[in-house]
């Protein structure tokens, strides 16, 4: 009988990657919803989690999100200029070019940080875009901060 | 480039006690003694490693501690902000003798809102380097072969590092050949390319003294500068006389010099350069590791301007148990922008992380791809705010 328990239990699953994505309220948030709507396949690897602009995003929960064993962040937010709170993805946007140099420089793939604009009606691209992210980090592989990873 | 002068100080005091030709120590004196000024930070000198950062509004205290101090690494910044904290001293005109890395930290803290820079008179001195008082007594003991407790002075001139005993004995030893054996220059010294101060007020140095004379070569930067010289000329602390072409080139060479053996220094000292992204990775937690979180180098950081509430405190928790703690990421990321690589965060660290190098690493392939230089202009505003100017693009 323990044996059967321990097959039930460690079942040996293929790796899955977790992707973890910042949504924002008003447009990437509706964005991934529609892609719901539209019935678009979504790979189950993504994990929203959802701010009320992406300029909420400080780089830090980034960083904290890898630490914690995510094999890749996504931020998403409004196209340049449609920001519900006027200005606030231009400093999404700034703090994303030090925040990709930062990733590069610690070791990790770059493939595992992205930032995209996503508008309410673009289910389609939220879609693909988790698509192929996943898929980018199937070839580069689990991240290296994984928990495994740990003394 | 401002105006330069060969200055020297008319009291023959000030002129014997000082490095060379004595103007910082008279400019400010004659600055005091004038009301140009209210105070004069100084570094007291206690022996050859060790001086104690000082407010004086005494001229005798300011002659004094005329002369440099090289295995005295100590950043003026923070003590800097912390006398503008205290609520009797806003206000107050203030002037100090600064190196490059003292300067950048002061316009860096001033770009933060934690003091007025129209308050403060930097007096920049040109600056080959600093050394670690730790190192120097071992290099006292094993290179010069002599006590290091009896060392009395140090100097260092044309590229040599002297060490007078208290017999009044001199020893010598070229820099390059103590670097070779590991002494010498601190690491972030050696890899610094801000050699000549010209984000101060005033460039003082003996760079491009000729041969034979003795006195300080003086280049103008700002009004502020102007007024310090303009103050002790008309009172007749300094004569000075207008610096020769054969000087100014004289200076730009050294400097050129400098600057390209710092280059050389920073290709040599960088470890990660020939590894790959994995070793790269390892090298980072594997150092970063040993850290113990005792904060002390963001206390002493020049560039830090954020309280108890800072989010590398407050978002660091040491029962995560990362592999980098937050606390060194949020560090390394909030100084890719501002680190001015003045090396204070290596020289306080207690396990011996290479804080500088790392924070090097981090910062010069941000900085160089923004094309920005921290602590040069207080109205460059740091590049990690500046988003909020740049939407009205799109008007």
């Amino acid at each position: 009988m323990l044996a059967v328990v321990d097959e039930q239990m460690n079942e040996k699953k293929e790796w899955e990657p977790k992707v973890l994505a910042f949504c924002c309220n008003w447009c990437s948030y509706a964005g991934a919803d529609a892609a719901g709507l539209e019935r678009r396949q979504t790979p189950p690897t993504i994990r929203v989690i959802r701010v009320m602009c992406s300029g909420r995003i400080d780089p830090a929960f980034v960083l904290m999100g890898f630490l914690e064993g995510a094999d890749a962040v996504l931020i998403t937010g409004c196209h340049i200029g449609d920001c519900h709170y006027v200005d606030a993805n231009y400093k999404t946007r700034n703090r994303f070019e030090f925040l990709k140099e930062f990733v590069d420089e610690l070791g990790l793939e770059p493939e595992r940080l992205r930032l995209e604009w996503i508008s309410a009606s673009e289910g389609a691209i939220f879609a693909d875009m988790v698509k192929e992210v996943t898929e980018n980090v199937k070839k580069v592989g689990p991240s290296p901060f994984r928990k495994s990873w740990k003394k | 480039m401002g105006t330069c002068y060969l200055a020297w100080a008319t009291d023959e005091k000030i002129r014997r006690r000082a490095a060379n030709g004595g103007f910082v120590t008279a400019a400010l004196v004659a600055a005091l003694e004038n009301g140009l000024l209210d105070a004069v930070v100084v570094v007291k000198k206690e022996d050859v490693y060790e001086g104690i950062p000082t407010v004086t509004s005494a001229p005798e205290v300011v002659v004094e501690s005329a002369g440099s101090l090289h295995a005295v690494p100590v950043n003026l910044t923070k003590f800097v902000v912390e006398f503008y904290k205290d609520e009797k001293n806003k206000g107050k005109k203030i002037g100090l003798p600064v190196k490059p890395c003292d300067a950048r930290g002061i316009i860096e803290q001033a770009k933060r809102q934690q003091l007025d820079i129209n308050d403060i008179y930097l007096v920049g001195l040109n600056c080959g380097g600093t050394l670690h008082p730790l190192n120097l007594r071992e290099a006292a003991a094993e290179v010069y072969g002599i006590d290091p407790d009896a060392v009395v002075k140090e100097e260092i001139k044309a590229g040599k590092l002297f060490l007078t005993l208290q017999s009044g004995e001199e020893r010598e030893c070229k820099i390059e050949e103590l670097e070779k054996k590991g002494y010498g220059r601190r690491d972030s010294c050696k890899m610094c390319i801000t050699k000549i101060p010209t984000m101060a007020d005033l460039a003082c140095g003996n760079w491009g003294v000729l041969k034979g004379e003795e006195a300080t070569f003086v280049e103008v930067l700002t009004g502020k500068g102007e007024a310090l010289l303009k103050n002790a000329l008309e009172n007749g602390y300094i004569k000075v006389k207008e610096a020769s072409e054969k000087s100014l080139e004289v200076r730009e060479r050294i400097k050129n010099a400098m600057v390209k053996l710092a280059e050389e220094w920073w290709e040599k000292l960088d470890a990660v350069k020939e590894l790959t992204r994995d070793e790269r990775l390892k090298f980072y937690v594997e150092t970063l590791r040993l850290c113990i979180n005792c904060g002390a180098c963001r206390t002493v950081c020049p560039v830090c301007a954020c309280d108890d509430a800072a989010k590398c405190v407050s978002m660091h928790d040491e029962r995560d148990d990362y592999v980098i703690s937050m606390y060194n990421v949020i560090r390394l990321l909030h100084l890719m922008d501002s680190c001015i690589g003045c090396g204070q965060c290596e020289d306080v660290c207690p396990v011996d992380i290479p804080l500088t190098f790392i924070h090097r690493r981090f910062a010069e392939r941000m900085q160089r791809k923004l094309n920005y230089m921290p602590g040069m202009n207080v109205s460059e505003k740091p590049p990690f705010y500046e988003a909020e100017l740049q939407w009205h693009d799109i008007l």
